[in-house]
């Protein structure tokens, strides 16, 4: 097998799989459901069929796969990840007219993709006097999207973050930026501890988690119990705890038996979209989805080259590096960026994470959820433009780029 | 609408579910699968692929429903629930030959059904000068089998529990026992805190299990931590802490987001099927399930009359239920510990809160001992009702003897 370097890559689902698909759909069974339910019990009926039978006909997949195709440069490359051969790993690379623009990968998390940089990207490519400018890479994390998916056991944080980094040195970027959320907090946490100050110079999430101060340090903790919480952190911990008692049932099943429920996932398109649907509307901040953009994101995961079921993997073999987000423990010394989204899933108070971190830049915002790059673009961009900008706390981090 | 008393009921799923069935298992798509993954991460790629194969083309499901209607008779009676309207309700119903057996209720939990009472009710009807004998009713759920579903939210244990006594008045037996497991253990202890004593004389369970000591009762609470416990205790503590932290994840979905999950096991029958027969080898002790025993528990979640989505809303609706279980009952209890069940706690705390009058300690058995090993669960039954013992003729003139 010859390893290969980068091959342009465009969108093209066999036609069979849509054939199957609508014969999928055309059989579909649906449950009955509870008076008055609403979201109680999960997706309501009526959105679930309304959405199906759109899928069926009404959603036009190649129009999007058209646009996609022409929007987002994308691209295919070889990456060999130690102990685990060669992945094909697929990804969005789009350069800014600026020349010394800094190079920045987007990580994605779960049910996320490449996709959640369609937005962002051509602000953060763009050129002024006024901002910095990026050079874009968002890759499909493997076994997201068009990049292949491990075989063996183990493929575990340090192994994504592998990943991530030989794509980024591939290119040509042998110091970068990264913006991540969900796993991609995870990740590009990752990518700092291992890859940080040499190549990994800077990283900002939207998704800035830390366990609570144990009595392990004595001050953080007695601060904690001390300290009086301000309505924005007693918001804070009211979302996070509503979403340990109320949506992380996908979290114990995907991070205890992903194989077992992959079997629905690959097999009901129905039962796919209901999963992945729930968590776009739970974890938002009142965000109008529409319906082509929400089967758009979800036929990316039914057609995604290593099925679905390969997706949640990552729960069983990243989440346990981290006791289940119960260790996450004193973070990477390089400079981390945060931006709070009041309606994001886990918020712990951004001193918590400041205790542990070395953060540089912190915005709050008053709107907007988990899926920031998709609810708040503008927002998240300016963000970004504030850390690394002129007179920003991370200018010209990456020496030589400083993205005027 | 017309209430309708005792009808007799025969299973006759109609030709249109087979077909559809057939259609999608056609149709099916699987994922690939980890190298070496095992058991790992949940049910094995080839167990699953061999037994959608198998489904498709081999397992003959008329003649599987011809033994269940052969073998098990079978009724549907409206039961009338306070709040929620009328359900009717599907039942295995067998007298003993012994006239004056006693009343016993089988109430199954999930993913099990009516059918676990199969192997077990020619034993419990079985009449003997040895053991006692008993007059076997074995309920659907409402949502399970081919009882209906409620309609309204809130079903919740006191609500299973009306069904279940309700049933039973309707069958003439003012005073019964009950043995269950799984939620059959949650309902028929709602049953012995809402009607033990008058009507619900003693009840069985092979889910042994009561709210522990909390720091509120200090003297329990001391023993419980000081207590040495047998090796067959730490075993079972050890299986508890397996289930907790690697078995449950099912348990928070059902438990959180059933109608999200619904959607899945009411299109796939292949996404039920794993679902499923993940818990039938992970809860069993080593139980060689045949291919056919287990499309067939499938299949009849799969042709179910309110739809394999409608069963897990036990989990969100009972919720309540589990966190507090509330006061205990105070009828006698017969336990019967198996090994490879999923929750134990050490008998010794189980007695300082229940009124436990027969206990037996087996050396094999999982989750489903009706079906692992129906002889000693009878047996265990037998034992706790037999001439002798603290509950026998604990149903006034039901002996269980000829």
């Amino acid at each position: 097998m010859s390893f290969s370097d980068e091959t342009p890559f465009q969108i093209n689902v066999p036609e069979e799989k849509i054939t199957t698909l609508y014969a999928k759909l055309d059989l579909a069974t649906f449950p009955d459901e509870l008076e008055d339910a609403g979201w109680k019990y999960g997706a309501p009926l009526a959105d679930i069929k309304r959405l199906m039978k759109k899928w069926r006909s009404g959603y036009d997949w190649r129009r999007h796969e058209k646009d996609l195709n022409q929007e987002l440069p994308m691209f295919t490359r070889d990456i060999e990840v130690d102990d685990f051969g060669t992945l094909n790993i697929h990804y969005v690379h789009k350069k800014s007219k600026v020349v010394d623009a800094i190079p920045l990968l987007f990580c994605h998390g779960w049910p996320g993709s490449f996709f959640e940089v369609r937005k962002i990207l051509p602000l953060l490519i763009d050129p002024s006097p006024e901002h910095p400018s990026f050079h874009v890479v968002a890759i499909s994390l493997p076994g997201f999207g068009f990049s292949e998916a491990p075989r063996k056991q183990g493929f575990a944080a340090k192994q994504y973050a592998e990943v991530a980094h030989k794509v980024m040195l591939s290119l040509g970027y042998n110091e970068y930026v990264t913006q991540g959320g969900d796993w991609g907090f995870l990740i590009t946490r990752k990518m700092a501890l291992e890859y940080g100050g040499k190549h990994h110079k800077a990283w900002h999430t939207n998704f800035p988690v830390v366990e609570p101060p144990s009595w392990k340090s004595p001050l953080a903790f007695l601060t904690y119990l001390l300290k009086p919480w301000s309505p924005e952190d007693k918001a804070g911990l009211e979302r996070t705890e509503w979403f340990i008692t109320r949506s992380t049932g996908y979290y114990a099943e995907q991070s205890t038996q992903p194989q077992t429920l992959g079997y629905s996932l690959a097999d009901s398109p129905v039962g796919l979209f209901a999963w992945i649907y729930t968590g776009l509307t739970f974890w938002t901040d009142d965000y109008s989805w529409s319906d082509d953009e929400v089967l758009t994101w979800i036929s990316i995961y039914w057609f995604s080259r290593a099925g679905p079921a390969a997706s949640v993997r990552i729960y069983f073999e990243v989440g346990g590096d981290f006791g289940g987000f119960k260790k996450i423990g004193r973070g990477p010394s390089v400079p981390v960026g945060t931006s709070y989204f009041p309606k994001e899933i886990v918020l712990p108070p951004a001193s918590w994470f400041r205790n542990m971190n070395n953060v540089v830049f912190e915005s709050h915002h008053k709107s907007g959820g988990h899926f920031a790059a998709t609810e708040r673009p503008e927002e998240l961009v300016q963000d970004l433009r504030n850390m690394f900008g002129k007179g920003g706390p991370a200018f010209a981090i990456v020496p030589g780029k400083t993205g005027y | 609408m017309s209430f309708s008393d005792e009808t007799p009921f025969q299973i006759n799923i109609p030709d249109e579910k087979l077909a559809t069935l057939h259609a999608k298992l056609e149709l099916a798509t699987f994922p690939d699968e980890l190298e070496d993954a095992g058991w790992k991460y949940g049910a094995p790629l080839a167990d699953i692929k061999r037994l959608t194969e198998k489904w498709k083309s081999g397992y003959d499901w008329r003649k599987h429903e011809k033994e269940i209607n052969q073998e098990l008779p079978m009724f549907t009676r409206d039961i009338e629930v306070d709040g929620f309207g009328v359900l009717n309700i599907h039942y295995v119903h067998k007298k003993s030959e012994v006239v004056d057996a006693i009343p016993l209720l089988f109430c199954h939990g999930w993913p099990g059904s009516f059918l676990e009472v199969k192997k077990i009710l020619p034993l419990l009807t079985d009449s003997s000068p040895e053991h006692p004998s008993f007059h076997a009713v074995a309920i659907s759920l409402p949502g399970y089998g081919f009882s209906e579903a409620p309609l309204k939210q809130g079903f919740a244990a006191k609500q299973y529990a009306e069904v279940a006594h309700k049933l039973m008045l309707a069958l003439g037996y003012s005073e019964y026992v009950t043995q269950g497991g799984d939620w059959g253990f949650m309902i028929t202890r709602k049953m012995a805190c809402e009607y033990g004593g008058k009507h619900h004389k003693a009840w069985h369970t092979n889910l042994p299990v009561a709210t522990p000591p909390s720091w509120k009762s200090p003297l329990s609470f001391l023993a419980f931590l000081l207590i040495p416990w047998s090796p067959e205790e730490k075993a079972a503590i050890e299986r508890g802490e397996w289930f907790r932290t690697k078995g449950s994840g099912y348990h928070a979905e059902q438990s959180t987001q059933p109608q999200t999950l619904g959607y899945s096991l009411a299109d796939s029958p292949v996404g039920l099927l794993a679902w499923i027969y993940e818990k039938l080898v992970l809860w069993t002790d080593n139980y060689k399930w045949s291919d056919d025993e287990v499309l067939t528990w499938i299949s009849l979640y799969w042709f179910s009359r309110a739809g394999p989505a409608a069963s897990i809303r036990i989990y969100f609706e009972l919720a309540g239920d589990r966190r507090n279980l509330g006061p205990n009952p105070t009828i006698p209890m017969g336990t019967s510990y198996f090994p490879k069940e999923l929750v134990a706690m050490p008998a010794a705390w189980l007695c300082r809160v229940n009124k436990v009058v027969s206990e037996s300690h087996h050396t094999t058995g999982g989750h489903f001992p009706a079906t692992e090993r129906p002889e000693e669960l009878v047996q265990d039954v037998r034992k706790m009702f037999a001439r002798g013992s603290t509950a026998f003729a604990i149903v006034p003139g039901k002996t269980g003897y000829a």
